[in-house]
């Protein structure tokens, strides 16, 4: 048996313990979550008749409210509610949208696709930013490209991504008329590549900005310290050019943080993309977190709350994963 | 920003953010009292541009977008600044106690951190607010129920170092009670800890509040907030009055980065050795 | 990114999406709206005014505020105390499913909303309708619980088929929620919630099939992104509010204003300490710049409005109704009737300090301007007005001690428009029916006459007598009938007639109310 065999056996078992615990560890704070959200929403004094009806609620008399109350089980404790609710979870009845008036389950399967290709395609803008713009800024530590990457950085983490979103649309859509101003496709148009591709593109591109600076930062600053290290110096007193100090030695080192900083970015990722769907109208879950919101359709909510917290877990877990995979000095037990 | 700043750049975001703080909020103190808090309507002059007699605009109510603005700007910061406050209290309450603790206690209160943590705090804001639509204390619920799990995990890492301090293991062994040792050595080590994730929290308070806001979701709209202000001036973009979000935004903008440099400036001054966790 | 492309993908084949982009064809049409329908069940509300493009009433508006037979053959008989209606029906009529309409889906129809199984939302609107029977395959009579002569214009309800309504359970998970199968000009294509809504020209329609055959409706729900939208040439029209719609109605667009019957009032609760007064209603009335409200918050697209008949309903409306704008007076009044200036500048009597509290809903920013103007505007008279944005169950359980403020409005018959705001006997029957409990002898009885005479002129006397009998004892500030403003592509259809329109709007009013007889221009 050769050392690198034995090595990604052992690599893979670390792995395989990492999932496990990871998935024993996302149970219960699944579980948490979804009954904390109804918890919250039985000590509201909102009432979910009101959804039902509409506008209709102003036709309505006091009986036939209350008939519709007591067919539709909004009489039934909260814990009730929780019950069937959950068992009906597990059973994968996801329950049905009262604010889109479909089945949750087909709300996710609608949205889920447009809001992945968004923060996917956010998330690529913005490691790409931090990955070129951090690098170059600490090789040149103290130049004027450092300079203006550092202040932006800084100044862009005090912008609100609604406030860019806002600016974006004004300066690309209105102002220059190069790019679309809302939705998936113009509308009428077939839903087509190019069709989503353009109108993907000044989201995207919001997107990836307002989560960039806190990752340029921090490649910067590991790209500082790496470049300090005593195998980079080695590299650069051996003659080797630059580029491949840079390159093959000081960015793979810094790498290893960055990969597990995006991971605990998730959260924020899901905080700007839940703005950016709103400010673009782009059909996502995100949007519908506000729409569920404001009509307090607690069914949906619980359940857009439970997939953006697994995103959360599954990002820290893929992002610990990776680290496990590049790195041979982390151990799988941290 | 780790980097060894010279000791003139330093003092230069710090005497910068605080000139912009102190500016910023004494006029949001002392100006909209002196007219009428900007909430009387004008049927004749709806978004008049920047000007002598308006030097931010008007908005689409004739009201002027200056005061109206500064009220704002104090609204959301009095909002934001009590939440931090209560959030910090919880979450130092939380941290201590895990970490004093220890054992079951901890792991089932760290349990707890983790699982708000877990939720993207905007998200959880919304639901909250959302059940609570358009009270104040709904806002200021949603943003201390959902910030307080970072300072929880701060406070209980900075108790647990000074577990290890040769003193505390002579005031366990001397006899003294859990408690004692609780409110005689943790307590005040962790205040300056704590101090600095209350004014660190502010940004992210007031961010989060202009985000509800925004979204129709948080303060009643017809109050001034720079949330409010900035949802409202959502049509201005085509209609051409630009002010009604740029005036707004930098006020905003100005105020946040004014805070961070502040609190950036203590930290590396008052707790060099903790930095990375508390970018919060 | 590579799972996402490829459900991109998949979703692409999936979709059957219109051919044409918007504009291109003249018999396709691509309109955006702000509002989508929860249901498109009339029985859930969908359309309830008329108007809706899937299904027919037996009675439609004819859009200048008479009615029309539609699926009646010809005009409904009542006997001679308008309780017993007797309607003939077209024979020549098929669903959208193929299966022949006849009297037996008109008594499903009618049974089901008035029937608790079915928990319909509009079973209030029925509430005189006591028996529905066919009385043979064409022929349908309703019974009422008491006279009621404006009944043709509740028959404006869509005609569901009668195999949909089998079952008596609660409609929200009724198919016809999402998939309507009725009579109408236009059946459904398809209906991608969030997103947008296909109609295709139904080809057997009675009425003739649609030239325009194709009409697309996107939703945006956001004012601005359709706004936006228009000015980059996206749509065939939409609906704004005024001061957007004239900035992007320009080039090859224009922007038409349509009278309605869609009011916004404060409602003064009587039974609190302040709005109770006499003297501080009349003054509030006389204090509110009406004028003033219409040309900054609506642009001028608005008319003032004293009482709930707007001036479009030009057979019941009293032209002599009204309040003039009269600070100077509204404080004399006050001043005689006792409440006197305090240090603070708000008047008090004995111990009350004049001030209460106005409701608005929080999502919509009309609503929310004219609570903050009018506040405004009473506190220039010395009347301490706070706004409170609240949701639909908060405004419910406050409606009867604070004020709100209230829209609505149907202009088919002033029955809908003045009886549940104004009539003593429907306080209590429901959350918006007089929430205020505004009570006034006079109006009462001229309402109520004005319910049971047949005869046209001298019911429309009375319902002037309820406006000037009001006027003398205001219960409500009435501000305004707001125009309801739309954007719309010139020069590539005929067919455009205005129309004065319900509280409804979207874009199966406005201009495209009656697109299925529009035709293309080339």
């Amino acid at each position: 048996m050769t050392p690198t065999t034995a090595g990604s056996r052992s690599r893979a078992t670390a792995v395989a313990r990492l999932v496990l615990r990871r998935l024993a560890f996302a149970v219960p704070v699944l579980f948490l979550v979804a009954f904390g959200v109804f918890l919250l929403a039985a000590a509201s004094p909102f009432d979910p008749v009101y959804q039902y009806y509409g506008v209709q609620i102003l036709n309505a008399s006091a009986a036939d409210v209350a008939d519709v109350r007591a067919r539709l089980g909004l009489d039934e404790g909260v814990l009730a509610q929780f019950w069937g609710w959950f068992t009906g979870v597990l059973s994968g009845d996801l329950g049905v949208s009262r604010s889109m008036r479909q089945p949750v389950a087909r709300v996710l399967a609608e949205r889920l696709p447009w809001t992945l290709l968004l923060t996917v395609t956010g998330l690529v803008v913005a490691v790409v930013f931090a990955l070129v713009l951090g690098t170059v800024a600490a090789w040149r530590q103290g130049g004027w490209i450092d300079r203006v990457v550092t202040a932006l950085g800084h100044a862009l983490e005090g912008i609100p991504p609604f406030v860019l979103a806002l600016l974006a649309i004004a300066l690309f859509s209105l102002g220059l008329g190069w790019l679309p101003v809302a939705g998936l496709t113009d509308a009428g148009s077939a839903l087509s590549i190019g069709q989503v591709v353009e109108h993907l593109a000044l989201p995207a591109l919001v997107l990836g900005i307002s989560q960039s600076p806190w990752l340029v930062l921090h490649v910067r600053q590991s790209m500082l310290s790496s470049l300090s290290q005593d195998h980079v110096t080695g590299a650069r007193a051996r003659g080797l050019g630059e580029r491949v100090v840079v390159l093959r030695h000081a960015l793979p080192t810094a790498l290893l943080p960055f990969v597990t900083l995006i991971g605990a970015r998730i959260p924020e990722l899901v905080t700007g993309t839940v703005l950016v769907e709103e400010v673009f109208s782009w059909p996502g879950l995100a949007a519908a977190v506000v729409t569920a919101a404001t009509a307090v359709d607690y069914p949906l909510l619980a359940i857009l709350t439970l997939v953006a917290t697994a995103a959360v877990l599954l990002g820290s877990l893929l992002a610990d994963v990776a680290a496990v995979l590049l790195d041979p000095r982390v151990s799988a037990d941290g | 920003m780790r980097g060894r700043a010279t000791g003139a750049r330093v003092r230069a975001r710090l005497w910068g953010s605080l000139g912009t703080l102190v500016l910023v909020v004494l006029a949001a103190l002392i100006v909209p009292p002196l007219f009428g808090s900007g909430s009387t309507v004008h049927y004749e002059a709806i978004r008049l541009p920047p000007g002598w007699a308006h030097p931010f605009g008007t908005d689409s109510s004739g009201r002027d977008l200056f005061v109206r603005s500064l009220a704002g700007l104090r609204i959301s910061l009095l909002v934001a600044a009590i939440s931090a406050v209560v959030s910090t209290v919880l979450g130092s309450a939380v941290g201590v106690a895990a970490g004093a603790l220890g054992g079951w206690s901890d792991r089932l209160l760290m349990r707890a951190v983790d699982a708000v943590n877990a939720v993207p705090h905007l998200l959880l804001g919304i639901v909250i607010v959302s059940l609570y639509r358009g009270s104040v204390v709904a806002v200021m619920l949603s943003i201390a129920l959902t910030h307080w799990a970072t300072v929880a995990r701060i406070v209980r890492s900075e108790v647990l170092s000074l577990r290890e301090r040769p003193y505390i293991d002579a005031a366990i062994s001397g006899g003294a009670s859990r408690l004692r040792v609780l409110y005689r050595h943790f307590l005040p080590a962790v205040v300056p800890q704590a101090a600095l994730s209350a004014v660190l929290l502010i940004p992210h308070a007031v961010w989060h509040e202009t985000a509800l806001s925004f979204l129709g979701l948080g303060l009643p709209p017809h109050m001034a907030s720079i949330g409010n202000i900035l949802g409202d001036g959502r049509s201005a973009v085509l209609l051409g009055a630009w002010w009604l979000i740029l005036f707004p935004s930098l006020l905003l903008v100005a105020t946040t980065l004014a805070v961070s440099g502040i609190a950036a400036t203590w930290r590396d001054r008052v707790v060099p050795r903790r930095r990375s966790e508390l970018s919060l | 990114m590579t799972t996402s492309l490829a459900t991109l993908t998949l979703f692409g084949a999936g979709c059957s999406v219109p051919s044409k982009p918007g504009g291109d064809g003249a018999d396709s049409m691509l309109l955006a709206d702000g509002y989508e329908p929860d249901s498109l069940n009339p029985l859930l509300g969908y359309a309830h005014a008329g108007a809706a493009k899937f299904y027919d009433g037996l009675m439609a508006f004819d859009g200048k505020g008479s009615l029309l037979p539609a699926l009646a053959a010809e005009p409904p008989v009542a006997d001679e105390d308008a309780r017993r209606w007797t309607v003939k029906l077209r024979g020549d009529v098929t669903f959208h499913d193929g299966t022949p309409f006849d009297a037996e889906d008109v008594v499903a129809t009618y049974r089901a909303a008035i029937d608790p199984a079915y928990a319909s939302t509009i079973s209030s609107n029925f509430d005189m309708l006591d028996r529905v029977e066919a009385l043979d395959p064409h022929t349908v009579r309703f019974d009422l619980k008491y006279p009621y002569v404006p009944w043709p214009a509740r028959m404006v309800l869509g005609i569901v088929p009668a195999e949909k309504l089998a079952e008596p359970a609660p409609l929200t998970n009724s198919e016809l929620n999402t998939k309507p199968v009725g009579t109408g000009p236009y059946q459904l294509v398809e209906w991608r919630q969030g997103e947008r809504m296909v109609w295709r020209g139904n080809p057997d329609y009675w009425g003739g099939a649609p030239a325009i055959g194709e009409v697309t409706v996107v939703f945006a729900t956001d004012d601005n992104t359709r706004a936006q939208r228009v000015r980059s040439g996206e749509f065939d029209g939409t609906v704004l509010p005024p001061v957007l719609a004239e900035r992007v109605g320009t080039d090859s667009y224009r922007t038409v204003h349509h009278d309605t019957a869609d009011y916004r009032a404060i409602t003064l609760p009587s039974t609190h300490p302040v709005t109770g007064d006499p003297t501080v209603r009349t003054a509030l009335n006389l204090a509110a710049n009406r004028d003033g409200m219409i040309d900054a918050l609506l642009g001028g697209h608005g008319i003032p409005g004293h009482t709930p008949i707007p001036p479009s309903m030009d057979r019941y409306h009293e032209p002599t109704a009204r309040f003039a704008f009269d600070r100077k007076r509204a404080k004399g009044m006050l001043d005689a009737g006792g409440w006197r200036p305090g240090p603070d500048g708000v008047r008090r009597r004995g111990g009350q300090r004049a001030e209460f509290t106005v409701m608005y809903f929080a999502d919509d920013s009309l609503r929310k301007q004219l609570a903050v103007a009018f506040a405004s505007d009473a506190g220039e008279v010395g009347i301490e007005v706070r706004p409170a944005g609240v949701d639909r169950t908060e405004a419910a359980s406050r409606i009867g001690t604070d004020a709100i403020v209230l829209g609505g409005g149907n202009p088919l018959d002033p029955d809908l428009q003045m009886y549940d705001s104004l009539h003593s006997s429907v306080i209590g029957t429901g959350t918006y029916n007089n929430p205020a409990q505004y009570r006034n002898a006079a109006v009462d009885a001229a309402l109520d006459r004005g319910r049971h005479t047949t005869d046209s002129a001298r019911r429309a006397r009375y319902y002037k007598q309820a406006q000037t009998a009001y006027v003398a004892d205001p219960g409500l500030v009435y501000l305004a009938f707001i125009q309801h403003s739309y954007v719309m592509r010139t020069g590539a259809w005929n067919g455009y007639e205005p129309v004065i329109e319900p509280h409804t709007h979207g874009t199966t009013w406005g201009p495209w109310w009656n697109v299925e007889d529009w035709t293309p221009q080339r």
